[in-house]
Formats: C-alpha cells, sequence, structure tokens
C-alpha cells in the first residue's frame, strides 16, 4: 500500500523534474499547496495552463511573447540598434541581458546549444533562421553570448564558420564572465564589463 | 601530511565511525569482509574523489541506507601539513522517489563547498591493493589510470584538462556517429578536433615528462629490491603517429617555457592526426587517436614485464612503481603522501617485505590492513599500533597475537 496518495506523489515528482529542485524542496512545496486554504494552487495552475496557451515564440528572434502579436516588442520597436544582433541560448539571457541596460540592439535566441551527447544538433537549434536573417543583410556586428561552456563554445565557433565569408564583424561576449558561471546569473555589472569588454574572434 | 582524524556516515559497511588516527604505521586486523579495505578506500577516496574499487559511486553509500531519502554516505578527514590542520569533507548523495533517484556528491574544504578538479591535490595518498598488478599486465587503460590518479594529484591543472579532454572525446565521439548515420558537415568537428588537441597535448607531454622521472625512480627502487640484479625501464606509447620519443629527451632545456614549446608541438600533431583520420573516425564512430588510447609498457632488462613476467616479477616491480609514485608525490607536493596498503605483506617474500618496511619506516604515516599478524614480529608489532575490526566495529585495544616464538624468525619484520 502507498503511503502517500498517487496524485500527490505525482506532483512531488513533477516538481522534482525542475531545474534547481530537489526532493525535499519538490514534497515541501506539494505538502504547501495541500494544506494552504488561499488560491495559491488555483493561481498556479491557472498560471500553468496560460503558460503555454498564451505565449508562442517571435517568428523572428525565437523570444517569447504573447500570443497572438506579429513580432515581439523588441523586434517592433523602433528605438532599437538595427545593424547589432545579440544570440543567445535562452530567453532568460535576453532578460538578463535588458537587465543590464548596456545593450540596445537586436537579438536571436537559438534555444539551447550544440551537444552531440544529448542529440542536440545545428538542425535542433534555430540555426537556419539566424543564418537566413543575418544573410539577408543589414547587421554590421554580431555578438555570439552563448554560455562560457564547452557547448557555448562549440555553438559560437560554429556560427562564426558559418557566417565566416560574409562583411560582418564578430564578438564574442563570454569572455568577461566567470568560468562556468552563465549569463543567467551574472551580474549586471559584469554584464556591462563585458559587453564594453567583447572581443572580435 | 598527517590523518588526524576519520569519520564516515554510512560509508560501506559503516554506520558510523569516528576514530583519532595515530601518528606512523597503524596496523588493521581482521578477518574477510569486515570492512578493512572500505577504510582505506575511504580515505583514497579524499585523495582522488572516484571509486577505485566499487563499479559507481554511488555504490558506496551503505546498502541499509541507499533506499532513504535522500541517503547520504559522508567522510570527513581532519588532516596536518605543516603545522596546519585542515578539513575535507566528501558527502555522495542519493535523492529522489524511486523511479526518479539522483546521485550527487559535494565536496567540502575547510568548510566550503569546491569541486574536485580544485581540492584534488590537498591530501596526497598512494593506494596498493594486490589486484593493483593490473597495472603491469592488465590492460592499457589501467596504466592510463595510474598516470592519471598520479598526475591528478601532483601536477595543478591535470585533472582539468582530463576532464575537460573526456567530455570533449565524448561529444566528438556523439557527433562521429551522427555524421556517420545521417550524414552532415563534417566542418562542425572541427571545434572538437581543438578542444581535443588542446587539453590532449597537457595530457600528452605531463605524461612524457612524467613516465621519464617515474622510470627512474622506479628504477632506483627494482635495484634494492633485487639487490641490482633488475634495470626497470619504462616506454610510453602514446596514440599518435609520427610521435618522436627523442621530443622529450632533451633534459638540457627545461622549465615552462620548454613545456609551453611541446605542448605547442604535441597540440599540431594531434591536430594533424585528428583531420588525416576524419574520414576513419566518421565510419567507426570513435575518436581513434590521442591520449584515451595511450600505452605505456614498463621492462625490466629490457624484457616487456607485462607480456613476459612471472607472478613474482610483476609483483615486484608493481612494489618498484608504487615506491616510484611515492617519492613523486614528495617531491611534487612537498609533502608525504599517506601510504595505505591492503594486504600487501603476506604476497611478498622476506626481503621485500623489509624494502617495504624501509618505506613505512621513512616518516610518512601509513594504514596497513593484514588478515593475521604473523608476519610481523613482536617487536615490529610493539612498536605500532594495531587495531582489530570486527563487523564494521573498530577494537582499539585487540589481543595481539604475536607470532609463535617457535616458528620462523626469518620472515618476519623486525
Ligand atoms: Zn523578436
Amino acid at each position: 500500500m502507498a503511503l502517500i496518495p498517487e496524485s500527490v506523489q505525482a506532483l512531488i515528482d513533477a516538481f522534482s523534474r525542475l531545474p534547481g529542485i530537489g526532493p525535499r524542496t519538490a514534497s515541501r512545496l506539494t505538502f504547501f499547496l495541500l494544506k494552504n486554504e488561499s488560491d495559491a494552487g488555483e493561481a498556479l495552475a491557472e498560471a500553468l495552463t496560460k503558460l503555454k496557451s498564451e505565449t508562442a515564440f517571435c517568428p523572428e528572434c525565437f523570444n517569447i511573447m504573447s500570443a497572438g502579436k506579429e513580432r515581439c516588442d523588441i523586434c517592433d520597436s523602433n528605438g532599437r540598434d538595427n545593424d547589432v544582433i545579440c544570440v543567445v541560448e535562452s530567453p532568460m539571457d535576453v532578460i538578463v541581458l535588458e537587465q543590464s541596460g548596456g545593450y540596445f540592439g537586436k537579438y536571436h535566441v537559438l534555444h539551447g546549444a550544440l551537444s552531440p551527447i544529448e542529440g542536440i544538433n545545428p538542425e535542433d537549434l534555430r540555426m537556419k533562421e539566424l543564418f537566413e536573417r543575418v544573410e539577408k543583410g543589414g547587421f554590421t556586428e554580431i555578438i555570439v553570448a552563448t554560455n562560457p561552456s564547452m557547448e557555448g563554445d562549440a555553438t559560437a565557433l560554429y556560427i562564426r564558420r558559418k557566417l565566416d565569408r560574409l562583411p560582418i564583424q564578430f564578438s564574442r561576449l563570454a569572455r568577461g564572465l566567470p568560468v562556468g558561471g552563465e549569463l543567467e546569473y551574472a551580474d549586471p555589472n559584469t554584464l556591462l564589463r563585458a559587453l564594453s569588454g567583447r572581443q572580435k574572434f | 601530511m598527517r590523518l588526524k582524524h576519520l569519520s564516515l556516515t554510512n560509508f560501506r559497511s559503516y554506520a558510523r565511525l569516528e576514530s583519532e588516527i595515530p601518528d606512523g604505521i597503524l596496523l588493521l586486523k581482521g578477518g574477510n569482509a569486515v570492512g578493512k579495505t572500505s577504510i582505506l578506500e575511504s580515505l583514497f577516496y579524499c585523495a582522488t574523489f572516484s571509486t577505485t574499487l566499487a563499479q559507481q559511486d554511488r555504490h558506496l553509500i551503505r546498502f541499509e541506507a541507499e533506499s532513504e531519502d535522500p541517503a547520504v554516505a559522508r567522510i570527513v578527514v581532519v588532516y596536518d601539513v605543516e603545522g596546519k590542520e585542515r578539513k575535507l569533507e566528501i558527502r555522495l548523495i542519493l535523492e529522489g522517489a524511486a523511479d526518479v533517484r539522483r546521485f550527487r556528491k559535494e565536496i567540502l574544504a575547510e568548510g566550503r563547498k569546491t569541486n574536485a578538479q580544485s581540492a584534488i591535490g590537498q591530501f596526497p595518498a598512494v593506494l596498493f591493493l594486490p589486484h593493483m598488478t593490473e597495472i603491469i599486465d592488465g590492460a592499457p587503460g589501467e596504466r592510463r589510470r595510474y598516470l592519471n590518479i598520479l598526475l591528478s594529484q601532483s601536477i595543478p591543472g591535470y585533472a582539468r584538462a582530463l576532464s575537460q579532454y573526456s567530455r570533449a572525446v565524448l561529444q566528438r565521439n556523439a557527433l562521429l556517429r551522427t555524421l556517420g548515420e545521417r550524414g552532415g558537415d563534417p566542418g562542425q568537428l572541427a571545434y572538437w578536433d581543438e578542444l581535443l588537441a588542446a587539453h590532449g597535448a597537457f595530457l600528452t607531454v605531463h605524461r612524457a615528462q612524467a613516465i621519464q622521472t617515474l622510470a627512474s625512480l622506479a628504477q632506483s627502487a627494482l635495484l634494492r629490491l633485487t639487490d641490482g640484479r633488475e634495470i626497470l625501464s619504462m616506454r610510453y606509447v602514446p596514440a599518435l603517429r609520427t610521435f618522436d620519443e627523442t621530443f622529450f629527451q632533451d633534459s638540457a632545456s627545461s622549465g615552462a617555457a620548454k613545456e609551453a614549446e611541446r605542448i605547442a608541438a604535441i597540440s599540431s600533431l594531434i591536430r594533424t592526426n585528428l583531420e588525416a583520420d576524419r574520414a576513419l573516425d566518421i565510419r567507426r564512430g570513435v575518436s581513434t587517436v590521442g591520449p584515451h588510447r595511450d600505452e605505456m609498457r614498463v621492462m625490466t632488462n629490457a624484457v616487456d614485464v607485462g607480456t613476459y613476467g612471472s607472478r613474482g616479477q610483476v609483483r615486484t616491480t608493481l612494489l618498484a612503481l608504487k615506491f616510484a609514485e611515492v617519492d613523486w608525490l614528495k617531491d611534487k607536493t612537498g609533502t608525504i603522501p599517506l601510504l595505505l596498503l591492503d594486504e600487501t605483506f603476506s604476497e611478498l617474500d622476506a626481503s621485500r617485505r623489509r624494502e617495504l618496511m624501509r618505506l613505512l619506516n621513512g616518516g610518512g604515516q601509513a594504514i596497513v590492513t593484514t588478515t593475521d599478524l604473523i608476519n610481523f614480529s613482536a617487536d615490529f608489532l610493539g612498536r605500532q599500533t594495531v587495531w582489530e575490526i570486527r563487523g564494521g566495529i573498530m577494537d582499539k585495544n585487540p589481543e595481539r597475537v604475536p607470532m609463535d616464538s617457535n616458528s620462523a624468525a626469518g620472515d618476519a619484520l623486525t
């Protein structure tokens, strides 16, 4: 006989699958929702449902945006540098770079980095779309801000090789970040330094 | 270095063990499978941060505790380096529901979380197990492991280069298989080739340099062990075409500049090898050149011991390699490593035992396991600490059973 009802265990397991949440935290969250008399559980359930149904990827930069819009706010904005494009791994990286207040160009979100072990090859990322965008012309600089990991570096090199023949300046942002650090965890000052000290590669 | 205290929780058969560790030589007496070797294993884990005896690190967690959530095995050592007390703690953690069990380890140096690559080398140790003769006559992987464990503990940057290299090889092999099965742009290999070349060159150069020094240290040891009859030599056989051994024999110039020059040269050699083999590698789905395929041979009197040596010769040669390991670590880390000997004496003859004793009496600290005390003289036992282990319990005042005065005293250690 199971000690914990199936539905409770199911939520614990679902929480455990999230990054940064261990089994203890998963149980704590689950039992909190179970005994909490406010509508925290309902609010969470609703937010989760809306997360998928009311968001979409921007067809230009592949950042997340509200469903029903044609393009995201950044792509739509007239006030940004149209000749610089910054390539990142995830939408979270866009938020971090925006918060740094030091970048005013456009973005392209790859949704991952090359990792053959995990079966992530160029065709599994928004690579083709990036190359098409850049080949259309208009950009004079491409900043590759993938994480300073082995996989992030492999991705950066792959992009550079693919676009090598174009008259465009390449820079790699990751150098100013602590080794092994991810963009997500860098504080705004570190990022500002990294942005101003970005190197051609 | 001096180990002062060992604490184990849920490690192998030990639910809990707290023990001060005496200076000098500690003899652990006990029958088979009572947990003597686990003590050595836990200490060697503090030196290497990976298991030597279990299939996987998670198997080190005590069986009865394994189903707990989380299940935590803990090793804590308190030791002294040049009068400064230090503390190293390792936690092996298995957590999550049965179908989503996750394993991870935490390493804390002076109470602060760190990683294996930074912490390695702080607690240098040499482990001697009976089956380690595989280093001489086993598969090439055993010899690579011998070098990796030793160099990770003593060459700054080696453990990191090894971990980066190994990961890059895995990534490259996965990509080779994708290219072989589905086609695609082989240009994607360029980045991984670059990593293999850079980290691989670091490993190759340090292995080549170390083997030269180790060979001369082991040679002196073997001369002592065989009364000058056997001359040991070692040959490094890297998995690289057109590798020039003489490149490393130029001992007149050494130092950082020479090393950088060697790394640059080997790095371009690895790159050339990888590029030449690209089509072959894609067909096979594995990387065929580089330090993950290195070999090292040990010879005595110019005859390969691994292939032609007798059982006794293999054992004696291993002993010489272990002596070399101790001398190497002493030189590189500036401290005498902790010696961990498992059932080593019973397999050796009297003169080898005496040599081993000389090593043990060299001022370092050692922990020696044995099933009985028959190989040790009463006089020797009188000077050392003897503890007895029975079913995970340490008896610090066991009845001492020195050898029978009627038996031949010739073999005993004095
Ligand atoms: Zn957009």
